[in-house]
């Protein structure tokens, strides 16, 4: 598929379109966003920059981009590195949503209604003050900058992400821009004057296909998203464990009954050792198991976040948990100690949003998450896979899982630390990731912010129908394939050499 | 480390989470005393000015990661963007991966110019009048007025304390230079200034012109080298004096630096100065970014560079640093009567006054609406005071005052809420008064 550049007559409908300040073609401007990084490594630069204000103006950029098929990127907070930026050549348009940052709250419905660039530090600010008793699900882990709705485009897990589900679980409605230029709402909120109360609406739904697509289906301009109440007796409790069954077992055992303690371990997760030591320089911290178990650092680990309405409420979960662990001790004749923690590391693993992910560039200088959902208790054996790969190609074995809807499924990440200056590493990044992947794709994981260029085209390769499927609905939606091209492997050909979905091989 | 390809592997750390450009990124729970300052804030006077990515730090380290690559050229349009930046290091202290994000700023506009782009005409007048021998500052002042405000004993080399008064002081804003020589004397310290004291190249280092920067540095570094302390009243001279000078030359400075504010508050640690005049003033403190974010981030990353555990050592770095950022807070509070009330954006997260990094000439309208903003902030605190230590900051804050007094006169609005009531002090002038 091919695409045409922006022109100069582009930019001054553009301009034309949201105003000469909010459009820009400078170079030095267009490099500032291209991080690649983090979630996804590659990314073309984009011709023009357009911060649009409000919805209209992003379907008048979108019926402009029809007319002169010229590819759209949108981005939110652009914290997933590459995936919100253009992954084919041409670069297009880049339509960065910072401006439209608008946070309503509707109290007695108990939704919030956000805009693409509402970032997660601002809704937790205006819940503090004015809403305190309620919490915005914010991405638990994710710096400040991330906004609210680009997690739940991405289907990310949030600060109750154990008890609710995936973020886009907590989706009431959307308004949704069309690739066409088309501006509708999903759910209840279809109705005029309706608020936005039940998710099916006037039915069926397609919420599903916006929620994952990484903006290649449609531009979302508003979300309505369940807010949670906000006890505020709250701590943490960790268990340490030998193995990493040790640690996922009792999670399993805690989770599954749904409701009691379960219903207050709002987030459960956990890790090995190395993601302690590679927050650090390798060259600047102790490379050695030991020093970690003198500082009282389990081998494995798993975190339990309680939020409870009452001290005895609170007290009483710590003592489920407590007493699980204690038979599953018994039982496997293991040892899962409870790891003290100090009122300070409570305190920072409580604080919300976060910078503890960030500094995993300090081992060397650049780092990828790669995220996958797994059957709860198949993690385990992902994670022993996963670590050995890492280990085999040359990266340290840092490993983080938590669970998402009461252990009923886990989300597990690598973070690969790396060095992003050495040549060559992206090579061994790809080589790791296509490797994996084809081992976990036959076990049935599933990556969830799969990238174009290997998770995609591998996972569909083996979805053919499934493909097929989405492919119709693309074309319907976005005839000429103008919005956020080569994600989601498509147009196929643009992203892959591999054969056709369903065409034979593989 | 200077030069950008030096910075090349402490760039490529940057994974741009975009904390950066916020204050207290790291504390959303901080609580404010009012709803519009609580929890993190906007907190880089470039991006909040220009709005685009690029003039944030968080787009800035991926504009120097291109040009590092070769896909980004040097051009003016890079460098005017580049130097749209107060480098206030509001950014630096956000980093959790520890980027030298100033560092990285200053680097690519040196990396820029020296890639053949002219320096932006204000900051390239600067250079050419810092480079004259005759000059040898950036306000076209004829070099041999330099202590023309003194009048004790030039060039004493019997005396082991060296006053380096710096080109505002010396030309601009004598007053201060009177006030501190009035001060190191009512402290009984003997010392001396030099009739050859050059610029200490702050704007030139800042503004990429680093030949420049270089020649005046090894003449203040050659002339002053017998010294055993020197002493400081802008903040801009110490800071690149304390964190530049070793940084460009290779090798630790051959005499101690100190702040006059941090001579005074050695003094009142040691319990060797007690001010018993009276302040009866409600006043507010703004941190100026050289002499204290800068430097403490300077005295956190020392104690990094020499540890070989980070995990261990990153709490005593930090408390190193905290305790940098009390020192004017512990003068303050030891005048009698003075009734203090702190800004929400206070020490690391600071809001920069919108004079630095050669701002102030180039992107005159960014200065003044930085400074509207902090003087917003300040005046949000009650304050009738606004009290700093820096002569840019003072500058730059009574410009915003006037405006706001225009603003005032054309529209018939009160605009004491944001500060036009404000008076701005310098403490050392308060000092002097006090002492
Ligand atoms: C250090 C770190 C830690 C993190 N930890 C967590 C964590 O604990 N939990 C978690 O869930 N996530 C985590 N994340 C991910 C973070 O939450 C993501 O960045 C976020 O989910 C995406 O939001 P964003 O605002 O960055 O979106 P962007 O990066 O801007 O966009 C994400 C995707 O959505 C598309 N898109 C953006 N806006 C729109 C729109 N309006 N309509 C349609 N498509 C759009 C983009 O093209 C892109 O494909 C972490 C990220 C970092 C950097
Ligand atoms: S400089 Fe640091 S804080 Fe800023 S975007 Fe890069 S990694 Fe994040
Ligand atoms: S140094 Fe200050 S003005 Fe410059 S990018 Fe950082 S925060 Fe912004």
């Amino acid at each position: 598929m091919e695409y045409n550049k922006v022109t100069d007559e582009v930019v001054d409908k553009l301009k034309a379109i949201c105003g000469e300040q909010y459009v820009t073609t400078s170079e030095p401007l267009r490099y500032s966003y291209m991080a690649r990084g983090i979630m996804g490594l590659e990314a073309v630069l984009p011709e023009v920059i357009v911060r649009p204000a409000n919805a209209e103006e992003v379907s008048k950029i979108l019926v402009l981009a029809n007319e002169n098929l010229c590819p759209v990127t949108p981005a939110a907070g652009g914290l997933s590195g590459g995936f919100a930026l253009p992954a084919i050549e041409p670069g297009g348009i880049y339509m960065d949503m910072t401006r439209m940052d608008t946070l309503q709250v509707d109290v007695d419905n108990r939704v919030m209604v956000v805009e693409p660039g509402l970032k997660s530090g601002d809704a937790w600010r205006i819940f503090k003050t004015k809403y305190p008793d309620w919490a915005p699900p914010i991405p638990d882990g994710a710096p400040p900058a991330a906004t609210v709705l680009g997690d739940a485009i991405e289907r990310g897990f949030s600060l109750v992400t154990g008890v609710y589900g995936p973020q886009a679980d907590m989706i009431m409605g959307l308004e949704v821009v069309l690739p066409t230029g088309e501006i509708f709402r999903t759910g209840s909120w279809a109705l005029d004057g309706a608020k936005p109360y039940y998710r099916w609406g006037p039915g069926p739904n397609p919420d599903g296909l916006f929620l994952g697509s990484q903006g290649a289906m449609g531009i979302i301009t508003k979300a309505a998203i369940k807010m949670v109440p906000h006890p505020h007796y709250k701590t943490v409790v960790a268990y340490g464990g030998k193995n990493w069954e040790d640690i996922i077992e009792p999670a399993w055992l805690i989770s599954k009954h749904e409701m009691g303690i379960a219903e207050h371990t709002v987030m459960v997760q956990g890790g090995n050792w190395p993601l302690v030591m590679t927050r650090w320089p390798k060259t600047n911290v102790p490379l050695d198991y030991e020093f970690y178990k003198k500082i009282g650092l389990s081998e494995y680990w798993m975190n339990y976040e309680i939020w409870a309405w009452t001290k005895e409420e609170q007290e009483y979960v710590m003592k489920g948990i407590d007493d699980i662990y204690k038979s599953y001790e018994a039982e496997k004749k293991t040892e899962c100690p409870q790891w003290k923690l100090h009122p300070k590391q409570i305190a920072s693993r409580l604080k919300k949003p976060n910078k503890i992910a960030i500094p995993y560039a300090l081992w060397e200088a650049g780092f990828l998450f790669i995220t996958w959902y797994t059957p709860w208790k198949e993690s385990t054996a992902m994670m022993e896979e996963y670590c050995a790969k890492m280990e085999e190609y040359g990266f340290p074995p840092t490993m983080w899982v938590a669970s998402i809807d009461h252990a009923r499924q886990a989300i597990v990440m690598p973070i690969l630390c790396f060095d992003s200056t050495e040549q060559g590493i992206y090579e061994r990044i790809r080589e790791f990731n296509l490797d994996t992947t084809r081992s976990f794709l036959k076990k049935g994981w599933l990556n969830y912010r799969p990238d174009p260029f290997v998770h995609a085209p591998e996972t569909f390769s083996r979805t053919p129908e499934y493909y097929k499927m989405l492919v119709k609905f693309k074309k319907v939606l976005d005839p000429n394939m103008i919005l956020h091209p080569g994600r989601l492997a498509m147009p196929w050909e643009n992203v892959t050499g591999l054969p056709y979905p369903g065409s034979g091989g593989n | 480390m200077t030069s950008l390809e030096e910075l090349r592997k402490i760039n490529a750390r940057c994974i741009h989470c975009r904390a950066c450009q916020y204050a207290y990124s790291g504390e959303p729970d901080r609580e404010g005393e009012t709803e519009e300052y609580t929890g993190m804030l906007q907190g880089c006077p470039a991006g909040l000015y220009f709005g685009w990515e690029g003039y944030y730090n968080s787009g800035k380290q991926w504009m120097a990661r291109a040009f590092l690559e070769g896909d980004l050229e040097p051009s003016k349009e890079l460098l005017e963007v580049v130097e749209a930046c107060t480098t206030c290091g509001m950014c630096e202290s956000q980093c959790e991966n520890y980027i030298d994000t100033v560092a990285v700023t200053e680097a690519l506009r040196a990396a820029i110019i020296e890639a053949g782009v002219e320096p932006l005409d204000k900051h390239k007048i600067f250079g050419v009048r810092v480079h004259d021998e005759s000059l040898r500052n950036p306000y076209n002042e004829p070099r041999e007025e330099r202590t023309k405000w003194f009048s004790g004993e030039t060039d004493n080399q019997e005396v082991k304390v060296a006053y380096f008064v710096g080109c505002t002081a010396a030309y601009r804003q004598q007053q201060i230079a009177e006030h501190t020589a009035s001060i190191l004397k009512k402290i009984g310290v003997d010392f001396t200034v030099l009739s050859d004291e050059v610029c200490c190249g702050s704007p030139i280092l800042r503004t990429g012109q680093r030949e420049i920067f270089k020649e005046v540095m090894n003449e203040n570094l050659e002339m002053f080298k017998e010294f055993d302390l020197l002493l400081f009243s802008c903040a801009g001279c110490y800071k690149t004096f304390r964190n530049d000078y070793p940084a460009m030359s290779g090798g630790p400075l051959p005499f101690k630096v100190r702040h006059v504010v941090e001579f005074v508050y050695d003094l009142i640690n040691e319990g060797k100065l007690k001010i018993d005049t009276e302040y009866a003033k409600k006043v507010t403190w703004h941190d100026p970014c050289h002499s204290i974010r800068h430097v403490g981030l300077a005295i956190e990353k020392e104690i990094l560079n020499n540890s070989d555990n980070w995990l261990i050592d990153s709490r005593k770095a930090e408390k190193a640093k905290e305790a940098h950022f009390e020192i004017p807070r512990v003068v303050l509070k030891a005048i009698p009567g003075l009734k203090f009330h702190e800004m929400y954006r206070i020490k690391g997260d600071s809001f920069c006054c919108g004079a630095g990094g050669g701002v102030k000439a180039q992107f005159s309208d960014m200065a003044l609406s930085t400074s509207k903003e902090r003087l917003k902030e300040a005046a949000s605190t009650g304050a009738e005071v606004l009290m700093t230590s820096c002569p840019f900051c003072v500058t730059n804050f009574n410009d915003g005052i006037k405006a706001l007094k225009k603003e005032e006169e054309a529209t018939g609005k009160d605009l004491s809420a944001v500060g036009s009531k404000l008076k701005v002090v310098e403490l050392i002038e308060l000092l002097d008064q006090l002492i």
